[in-house]
């Protein structure tokens, strides 16, 4: 494959420029950011030279810190996972539907929240949700409720919010992979008497395990950090560790402890990614084997 | 492959009642998409003040507040004015990029395709933190720079990666032909191996337009107390009160996702982009 790329203008040339900008806009302000955590502070948060792990031990240390973590761990976990289930459905249909029309409304739907800005959508979930809304009134006009139910504020309703904002990298990333089963190993499992739970569960989740584990570590790693939906659905009183991040940098003015929160984030986030394509790559060793 | 019908069983009612069936959770799960983004449009239309569903009566009142607000024709033209400065610089970076990362033929390609990427995978309120201590350093916080630079790095991957997919299937073919009748490797790359790409950077420079447009994990912690553009507006309105000219701020950016959205479908089939 390698050798019949075009070798006119080599692309290391063309990559000289965005790796510069990439290097410069991205990776050293993170660098710089790593330092900062590493710095000592005095009474006011004023940021003091010298080096000291004491921003990172106050993170361990403290309660709600070390806890906005693990809360934004249980997030992403149960969204990670409900992504999933939605997706699947819309996922095959993009990659399997005969149906083009079909497929194009499916997929400008999928797209539509992601190119809509993250505060317009959760601008629309307060609406949703508020004391007069649709879930609401519905379920008053029902009869099912008398008095309007505080959903705004809820945990739940910030979990499907997130969801709703993380749903379509998960379609995107399953449906490239179930594109790519065959549809003659579907046939054959169908003429070989298979049901099709059973194809599902012998066949096509094994074929679509890296389509899986993309789309788990898209999902879990974006929810990680998710920020805004749960500030603008269910208000500054969460801890979640994107939110306590925002809150120590901008309202309590202490970038350092920010930094060190940030970076406990990042690597947490990392290792469950990392751990997620492990888990991945065993699967589907073992199915081999 | 052409794309044929699965799991198809003996009978054809069988296979239609199962096909049907199938289309439930579709249907369903795309309800479950589109409802915020529904409600956001309905509720801009409303007559009453409050969000009481269905809206009592339809108006444009909302629009035309938003249209006598000099606080929001501020941000839309701020807004604007930063889609319009990214975009160009956002498309060469990503085309360049793409074309490396799609196209290359050279050690570390894959490596460098992960660093192109990598800005998209860090959350953006770090993102934010780090270009806010950086730009805190320069003086920039709240400034139109800064903004343009930290929409840079967000729209990146996006534009990096549709283009990638465009270079990749470039047919190597031509630029040899091109080069083997005398051009110079730079004139290939600008008359030859760019308009063969043009699907990948048309849907690069849309995405990033319309990234930039609604970005706001980042934007809010690089704008400091200066400009705001509509997103930064909106998410420090809708803190406050539910107020309905958000509502129809909201619709308008709205018709910039789905005009975007319309044109990636025409121009280009977008879905192999993503």
């Amino acid at each position: 494959m390698a050798a019949t790329r075009t070798r006119d203008l080599r692309g290391h040339v063309a990559a000289i420029v965005p790796t510069a900008f990439v290097v410069v806009a991205f990776l050293l302000p993170l660098v710089g950011l790593l330092l900062l955590s590493l710095r000592p502070t005095d009474e006011m948060n004023n940021v003091l030279p010298g080096f000291t792990g004491a921003q990172y031990a106050e993170v361990f240390g403290t309660s709600y810190l070390w806890g906005s973590v693990v809360e934004s761990l249980w997030l992403a976990v149960r969204v990670s996972l409900t992504c999933l289930v939605l997706a699947f459905p819309l996922a095959w249909y993009l990659a399997r539907s005969t149906s083009a029309v079909g497929k194009s409304l499916v997929f400008v739907i999928t797209l539509s929240p992601l190119l809509t800005s993250e505060v317009v959508r959760s601008f629309g979930w307060r609406v949703v949700m508020s004391g007069e809304g649709p879930v609401n009134v519905t379920l008053q006009a029902l009869g099912l409720i008398d008095e309007s139910l505080p959903l705004l504020r809820s945990p739940w309703t910030v979990f499907l919010a997130v969801v709703h904002v993380l749903l379509p990298f998960a379609v995107l990333a399953l449906s490239a992979s179930l594109g790519a089963i065959d549809n003659r190993l579907l046939q054959a499992s169908a003429d070989l008497g298979a049901g099709a739970l059973r194809t599902f569960r012998s066949v096509v989740l094994p074929l679509a395990t890296p389509g899986i584990v993309a789309a788990t570590v898209i999902v879990f790693s974006l929810s990680m950090g998710v920020y805004v939906t749960p500030l603008l659905v269910g208000g500054a009183n969460q801890s979640l560790a994107g939110l306590r991040i925002q809150t120590e940098a901008m309202v309590a003015f202490d970038q350092p402890r920010a930094a060190a929160l940030s970076f406990v984030l990042l690597a947490v986030t990392l290792a469950v990614c990392g751990l997620v394509g492990l888990l991945g790559r065993l699967a589907e060793r073992g199915r081999r084997a | 492959m052409p794309d044929r019908p699965v799991l198809r069983v003996t009978g054809a009612g069988r296979a239609r009642a199962r096909r049907a069936l199938t289309l439930v959770p579709v249907v369903l799960v795309c309800a479950f998409l589109l409802l915020p983004l529904l409600v956001v449009a309905l509720s801009s239309f409303n007559a009453a003040n409050n969000f009481r569903f269905p809206p009592e009566g339809l108006s444009l009142r909302w629009y035309a507040e938003v249209f006598g607000s000099a606080q929001w024709l501020d941000s839309l033209g701020y807004s604007l004015r930063v889609a319009l400065l990214v975009v160009p610089v956002v498309v060469v970076l990503g085309t360049l990029g793409g074309y490396a990362v799609g196209a290359g033929n050279f050690p570390g390609r894959r490596a460098l395709g992960l660093l192109f990427l990598s800005p998209m995978a860090v959350p953006g309120v770090m993102v934010g933190l780090a270009l806010l201590y950086q730009l805190q350093r320069t003086g920039l916080v709240g400034s139109a720079q800064g903004l343009w630079l930290a929409h840079l790095v967000v729209t990146f991957p996006f534009c990096v990666r549709v283009v990638a997919v465009s270079a990749a299937a470039l047919d190597p073919a031509l630029p040899r032909a091109a080069r083997s009748l005398g051009a110079s490797p730079l004139r290939t790359f600008l008359t030859v191996t760019v308009p063969l790409m043009r699907p990948g950077i048309v849907a690069g420079a849309f995405l990033g337009a319309v990234i930039s447009l609604g970005e706001v994990a980042v934007s809010v912690l690089v704008a400091g107390a200066g400009e705001a553009t509509v997103p930064v507006r909106i998410y420090s309105a809708v803190q406050v009160q539910l107020e309905p000219t958000v509502a129809a701020v909201s619709t308008l950016l709205l018709l910039v996702s789905v005009a975007t959205i319309a044109v990636l479908d025409r121009t280009i089939h977008v879905s192999r982009f993503l």
